[in-house]
């Protein structure tokens, strides 16, 4: 194993150009992964944060929370379903948010709950609510009044929670008559009597969708949180298509890797005869390609690492890129398994040098 | 390039890969932008009203009663008249779908301006629908019902590009629209405008009215037509994320072709130098080192158009086509761009001294 590394000591150039590329790629890598990380975490942290085991919408509302109603005796039924253990209130109102000592609005998403998300506590009284962090960036700070929407409603933050976006705006937690209040007085084309929210969020055990759907005659569509997580507008079409440039890119980091590393081996196949000949078997060869594959795919991880965190910290905010440590790891396995592969291209040609070049003509 | 299929195949399916991640980007970006904002960029009105608090997006802005007798009243206003945009699930072709209705006053701005076939509506419960969801039951002559148990909206039209946030879109009057926001909740106290659709008084500009309503009417924030599309939320987000991954795309490409050639210019260095020294002129060797990038980046054009062609046939409920002249165009660029990065090993070949094959000393390049 010494010698390849002590090639790559000593003739660092022969690497550069690949290390340089590979870096590039690896950026690009991290890049696509962190804008689907921001775009998924930023869209469905409100979702992802709620402590039940299904989320009950109106049928016909097709999964979204600003088309479904629940009625209050739809409520009453859905509390009757056996194996039903808790069942709080949730709605959504995306507004306008004027943050004092600010001239430009932000973004919320007041959120109306009963049960509380992680990390939110128990609902406040009338008028008062807890943020998602990502106002912070807006100015908001605790003890202020935010006014939300054209009606100007005014919402005291009295805290803070951290990854509770919903649509990529910061969630204002409040309760439910307080979110009915917002929602009646800046959307009255979307008005709620004192018994109705958008969806219900239940606990229990056992087939709850299943049992609550059948329990409400249809009138309900009930679904599990990954479900509901997966059903926000966007987020699966996002996913989905990230994950095919995503793969495509690591397709191409195999074949430049094994581009290279093929070209390198073909420069080497006198060398390699030599070594043969006096005792080195094929696989100790390959290990050495494979050995010097996986350094500069280290290295090109670590670079890119580095260019992807710069470009995060400049970037404007309405870039959504988010890079988590799931990203990192993932990105790492991805591109040394390309490296590996890459690298088994030259496999054949290690193996087919024949110790005897070395002694004819030498190549 | 004969001889050594497997090198320069290899390089060119690599470039072809990267051809075809930039090509389908472009198509997506084009795609998506187009998908999220049609409707909005393909209606009559000339300018667009929002609430100030909606932050120029559509589906956040509200219309308080009294703003559009405001609007009306500024001079250069020529006609002023509600728009209305929501999504409601709807059975279309058997199925429930997501589709926006834009509800607009009949013969007034806000109306889809791309027809292809059919008429604009003439009453309650008749639409215009987009071009591109025609087969899943928004072809003329087909009953859209909103649901639950709502209005059946009779398609009367179909109209070009007019889809919004990646959904079908019916245009239809405004009581149709506010009858199916009745639909979708009972409670309505009442049903607003999203926007105020505006044409400009003649011989005044849409610039000049958007000053002049932002001016005079508080709580509102009049765009132009392109402004609004151009503000529109994911749009600017979209536009800027992709652009820096298709940055990215195209520095790779030419750094992936420019060190090919840099390494099989080392190799070549002995043969190189030796066809010097038997008196081949530099410019002959440059010359078939362009040929081979040129080759290269054509036959990995190719190799990215077919792979475009398949990958669009997944993407076409974008409304993506498969368009020649943006392939063409994307793969010269990064030809050119390849040609530049290759300058480099073309300085290689430039430096090789000719004597050195005389000397035994080695080669260096």
């Amino acid at each position: 194993m010494k010698l390849p590394l002590r090639e790559l000591r000593r003739q660092p150039n022969r690497f550069v150009v690949a290390v340089v590329v590979l870096s590039f790629l690896a950026t690009l890598l991290l890049f696509l992964g962190g804008l689907l990380d921001g775009l998924y975490l930023g869209s469905t942290g409100a979702i992802r944060a709620q402590q039940g085991d299904a989320i009950v919408y109106s049928a016909s509302a097709r999964d979204s929370f600003l088309r479904s109603r629940i009625t209050g005796d739809v409520r009453t039924t859905v509390e009757h379903v056996e194996g039903v253990t808790e069942v709080g209130g949730l709605g959504f109102t995306l507004l306008g948010a004027k943050v004092p000592g600010t001239s430009d609005l932000a973004d919320v998403a007041v959120a109306g709950y009963e049960i509380p998300p992680k990390g939110v506590p128990a609902p406040q009284a009338d008028g008062k609510g807890v943020a998602d962090d990502r106002l912070q960036d807006f100015g908001a700070k605790v003890g202020d009044t935010i006014l939300v929407g054209p009606s100007a409603s005014p919402i005291v933050i009295t805290g803070f929670v951290h990854d509770t976006g919903y649509l990529l705006q910061s969630t204002v937690w409040v309760n439910l008559s307080t979110w009915r209040a917002v929602q009646n007085a800046n959307r009255p084309d979307a008005a709620v009597h004192d018994d109705v929210v958008q969806a219900l969020v239940v606990k229990g055990a056992g087939d709850l969708p299943k049992a609550i759907d059948a329990a409400t005659a249809g009138a309900t569509k009930t679904l599990t949180n990954d479900q509901a997580v997966l059903s926000l507008p966007g987020v699966k079409q996002q996913r989905d298509t990230f994950n095919q440039i995503i793969y495509t890119t690591m397709a191409v980091v195999l074949a430049v890797v094994g581009l290279f590393f093929s070209l390198l081996t073909l420069e080497r196949l006198g060398l390699y005869g030599v070594l043969k000949a006096i005792g080195a078997s094929s696989r100790r060869l390959f290990m050495g390609v494979l050995v010097q594959a996986l350094v500069i795919a280290i290295i090109a991880f670590v670079i890119g690492s580095v260019l992807a965190s710069i470009a995060a910290a400049l970037l404007p905010a309405s870039v959504p890129l988010q890079l988590v440590p799931s990203r990192f790891v993932s990105t790492f396995i991805g591109l040394v398994l390309a490296a590996a592969f890459g690298s088994a291209v030259s496999l054949r040609r290690v193996t087919r040098v024949d110790p005897a070049s070395a002694i004819g003509t030498g190549s | 390039m004969r001889r050594a299929k497997a090198r320069f195949g290899l390089l060119a399916g690599a470039v072809g890969l990267l051809i075809f991640l930039i090509l389908f980007q472009q198509a997506l970006l084009g795609g998506l932008v187009s998908q999220f904002i049609g409707a909005l960029e393909h209606q009559s009105g000339e300018v667009l009203v929002y609430n100030d608090q909606a932050r120029k997006n559509l589906e956040g802005s509200v219309i308080l009663p009294g703003i559009l007798e405001q609007v009306q009243a500024v001079p250069t206003v020529g006609e002023a008249s509600p728009l209305g945009e929501s999504t409601f699930t709807v059975t279309a072709g058997g199925k429930e779908r997501d589709t926006v209705l834009f509800g607009y006053v009949l013969g007034k701005p806000g109306a889809p301006t791309t027809l292809i076939q059919g008429r604009l509506p003439q009453g309650a419960n008749e639409g215009v629908a987009s071009e591109k969801d025609r087969a899943d039951g928004y072809d003329i002559g087909d009953v859209v019902q909103i649901q639950p148990d709502g209005v059946k909206i009779t398609v009367v039209g179909v109209a070009r590009d007019i889809n919004y946030s990646v959904n079908p879109v019916l245009f239809v009057d405004f009581p149709t629209f506010e009858a199916a926001k009745r639909v979708r909740n009972p409670d309505a106290t009442e049903i607003l405008a999203s926007a105020i659709a505006v044409t400009p008084k003649a011989g005044s500009s849409p610039s000049a009215v958007v000053a002049d309503i932002n001016a005079a009417v508080k709580g509102v924030q009049a765009l132009t037509r392109q402004q609004a599309v151009d503000g529109s939320p994911g749009v600017s987000s979209v536009k800027s994320s992709f652009a820096i991954i298709l940055l990215l795309f195209y520095l790779v490409v030419p750094l992936v072709t420019g060190l090919f050639f840099l390494i099989v210019t080392f190799q070549k260095a002995s043969a190189l130098t030796l066809l010097r020294a038997i008196g081949a002129p530099a410019s002959a060797l440059v010359r078939a080192l362009l040929v081979q990038v040129v080759v290269i980046m054509v036959a990995g054009s190719i190799i990215a158009f077919g792979l475009y062609a398949g990958a669009i046939q997944g993407v076409k409920n974008l409304g993506v086509h498969v368009e020649v002249m943006p392939a063409v165009i994307t793969s010269l660029v990064v030809l050119v761009l390849a040609l530049i990065t290759s300058l480099v090993a073309v300085r290689r070949v430039l430096r090789l001294d000719p004597l050195s094959a005389t000397t035994g000393g080695g080669v260096h390049v």
